[in-house]
């Protein structure tokens, strides 16, 4: 398997008057066989990235060496693509239309020196892995969308490739099939020890399959890590919002604490700027009716309840600080509803508040 | 407007249009029938009273020889131009998505000139191309006047193919560059197949223009062995008088072909039309 290692990766595509900067200096290193996410909003350069691993593009600046070999270099392409071992799952997906899936996923290794039997052999057993063994005469466009994907993954993975590239291949997928496409990915990748790259913009992508997380905005590497403690310590409340549900808080520091209307939220240590923005994870909230006597929890004020929803078997609540800023608002999640207008105590979990300055 | 008088209007148009279209061959068709007489003394309108085979028999022992001829270097020309064009277009497509600044300027520049050979007349090239053919020994060849055609229809089949062939997805071609296929796997196994209905749009218009190309085989052509369809038709007009019922069965005789092709593979030429306008969807 493949190291992956990217030096101050820059690309600038022309526009008419003058150009977009689509990724800023990235640096990177991904380890031979690990799983690796990167996540980032819709046109922070994601899909560029994996394009100019995959030798699709040529960086504008900087280097790319897979192990120690340089593959691409300002603005030269040393190694082509079809020479990278690489598998690809596209976006779109990407498969040819006019070829069964069997052929679809043959395609690869007609390009080696195969027999026939070998090809067949081959493509039997990935599609038993994937379990699209009894679609394999068929054409993609009559293909459901999550056998199209596995169809598209077969193609990517027949081949033995070194690296793996995933350009949200869940995106087409409707929410029920996700999760079993996802731990097949990750099922499939440990088994053959392929190095995994995945590009997404859902956090669930990251969770169930990376191993680390680097987290681009507007072209720009701002956080690599292990998704828990990009989750838990975000560098600001983008990228935490980016990762994972967050309240945001507007609010103005003092002495005693961040203030929101009549809500304190206790500070752990002195910031320069007046007005921060207070992010809590919905987790990490709690509403009730009683004090609770558990030091864990900390009473930051009172709230009144302006939503009720229900998603996923939970009841979500949003509350506002009784007074002040009525704009603000915080939510979690419960198992039981609460009355809308009702006053309630808001807790949240020491240690959790996480303060961005602006 | 009321949609029922809209489309009404609609279908009063295609109608008119249609009828000036059909007049002249309703008058081609159902003169070639007359006899000598009847085609002088009757409105060219008026269907024929009794029916006459003999124009259209003398003409077709006087024209089976051109139509051969045509059908010999017509077929081979078209099928050479569209796919030696298709690769063409296949070929600055991909210089138009290299990484060289360099190479896609020159793949337009080139691609331009292309165009603009298309737009060149015949007639304009009618001497150098005459004296090129007969340097190289295919004066009153068939070899001749296919080379001759193919210096202007292969740009025409690049220029035509290289609209259908942008419509193909170009993650397609990615994924079959990182599945390490070569070009021209790629072009025959995927841009081929893709396009195919352009393909065949293709073929038919190169195929009706080159069968109705006059000039090329009338200065190619010396001896009347070899003539071509639209040379030998127009020998029926003009000269020392004019026998109207063979001009229009000759003119019926002539056009037969482009016709039947039209015909079985029309559905195709709209296919490859409808292509373009839906994003790759001719499949
Ligand atoms: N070929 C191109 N020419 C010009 N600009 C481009 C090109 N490809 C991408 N861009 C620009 O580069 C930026 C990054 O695009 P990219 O496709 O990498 O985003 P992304 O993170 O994959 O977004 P999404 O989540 O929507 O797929 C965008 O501003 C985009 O407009
Ligand atoms: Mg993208």
């Amino acid at each position: 398997m493949v190291k992956i290692i990217a030096k101050n990766i820059s690309k600038y595509f022309k526009k008419r008057n003058g150009y977009v900067i689509a990724l800023d200096d990235v640096s990177l290193t991904v380890e031979s066989g690990a799983r690796f996410g990167i996540l980032g909003p819709s046109g922070a350069g994601k899909t560029t990235f994996m394009r100019i691993i995959a030798g699709l593009e040529v960086p504008t600046k900087g280097e790319l060496y897979f192990d120690d070999k340089l593959v691409a270099s300002n603005n030269k392409i040393i190694v082509p693509p079809e020479d990278r071992k690489i598998g690809m799952v596209f976006q779109t997906w990407a498969l040819y239309p006019n070829l069964t899936a069997f052929d679809n996923i043959a395609f690869p290794l007609t390009n080696m020196k195969l027999s026939k039997e070998e090809i067949r052999k081959r493509v039997e057993e990935i599609a038993k892995i994937l379990d699209i063994g009894h679609v394999l005469d068929h054409y993609p466009r009559e293909l459901s969308g999550g056998q199209q994907q596995r169809v598209a993954l077969a193609r990517a993975l027949v081949k033995n490739p070194s690296l793996l590239l995933l350009d949200e291949p869940f995106s087409n997928l409707d929410a029920r099939m996700r999760d079993s496409a996802r731990a097949l990915v990750k099922d499939v990748q440990e088994k053959l020890g392929v190095t995994l790259i995945i590009v997404s913009h859902d956090p669930a992508d990251i969770f169930s399959i990376a191993d680390n997380v680097g987290v681009l905005v507007k072209g720009k590497l701002v956080q690599v890590g292990r998704p828990e403690d990009v989750y838990n310590n975000p560098v600001t409340i983008e990228v935490a919002n980016l990762i994972g549900e967050i309240n945001e808080l507007e609010g103005k520091v003092t002495k005693e604490g961040v203030i929101v209307g009549n809500l304190k939220f206790p500070l752990d240590k002195s910031y320069k700027s007046e007005r921060v923005i207070v992010g809590i994870r919905p987790e990490d909230v709690k509403f009730t009716k009683d004090l609770i006597n558990d030091e864990n929890w900390i009473l930051v004020g009172k709230g009144v309840v302006k939503v009720i929803g229900y998603q996923g078997g939970m009841f979500r609540i949003t509350v506002t600080p009784l007074e002040g800023s009525e704009d603000e608002e915080i939510v979690t999640y419960m198992d039981h509803p609460l009355k809308r207008k009702e006053e309630v105590l808001i807790y949240v979990k020491k240690g959790s508040v996480k303060i961005f300055e602006t | 407007m009321r949609p029922v008088i809209r489309a009404t209007l609609h279908y009063l148009a295609l109608v008119v249009i249609s009828a000036i279209w059909l007049i002249p061959v309703y008058a081609m068709l159902i003169n070639g029938f007359k006899s000598n007489l009847a085609v002088l003394s009757t409105p060219v309108l008026v269907p024929p009273t009794s029916f006459s085979l003999s124009a259209y028999h003398i003409v077709f022992n006087a024209l089976e020889r051109p139509l051969l001829n045509s059908l010999i270097v017509v077929i081979p020309t078209a099928l050479i131009s569209t796919f030696l064009g298709a690769m063409g277009a296949y070929f600055f497509y991909t210089l138009t998505y290299s990484f060289s600044k360099f190479l896609s300027s020159l793949s337009d520049f080139l691609f331009s000139l292309i165009t603009l050979a298309t737009f060149i007349p015949y007639q304009a090239t009618l001497i150098p191309l005459t004296r090129l053919v007969v340097s190289m020994g295919l004066l009153d060849n068939y070899l001749g006047i296919m080379f001759a055609m193919l210096i202007f229809y292969i740009p025409t089949g690049a220029l035509l193919m290289s609209m259908f062939i942008s419509v193909v997805p170009r993650s397609i071609i990615e994924a079959a560059k990182l599945d390490g296929a070569g070009d021209l796997k790629i072009f025959m196994k995927l841009i081929l197949p893709l396009s195919l209905p352009g393909f065949i749009s293709t073929l038919i218009f190169i195929i009706i223009e080159a069968w109705n190309n006059f000039f090329i085989p009338l200065v190619l052509v010396t001896t009347p062995g070899m003539r071509l369809i639209p040379v030998a038709v127009e020998s029926y007009t003009g000269g020392y008088g004019t026998i109207y019922n063979e001009t229009f069965a000759a003119a019926v005789i002539a056009s037969i072909i482009p016709l039947a092709i039209f015909i079985f593979l029309g559905r195709y030429f709209i296919r490859g039309l409808i292509a373009l306008g839906g994003g790759g969807k001719g499949v």
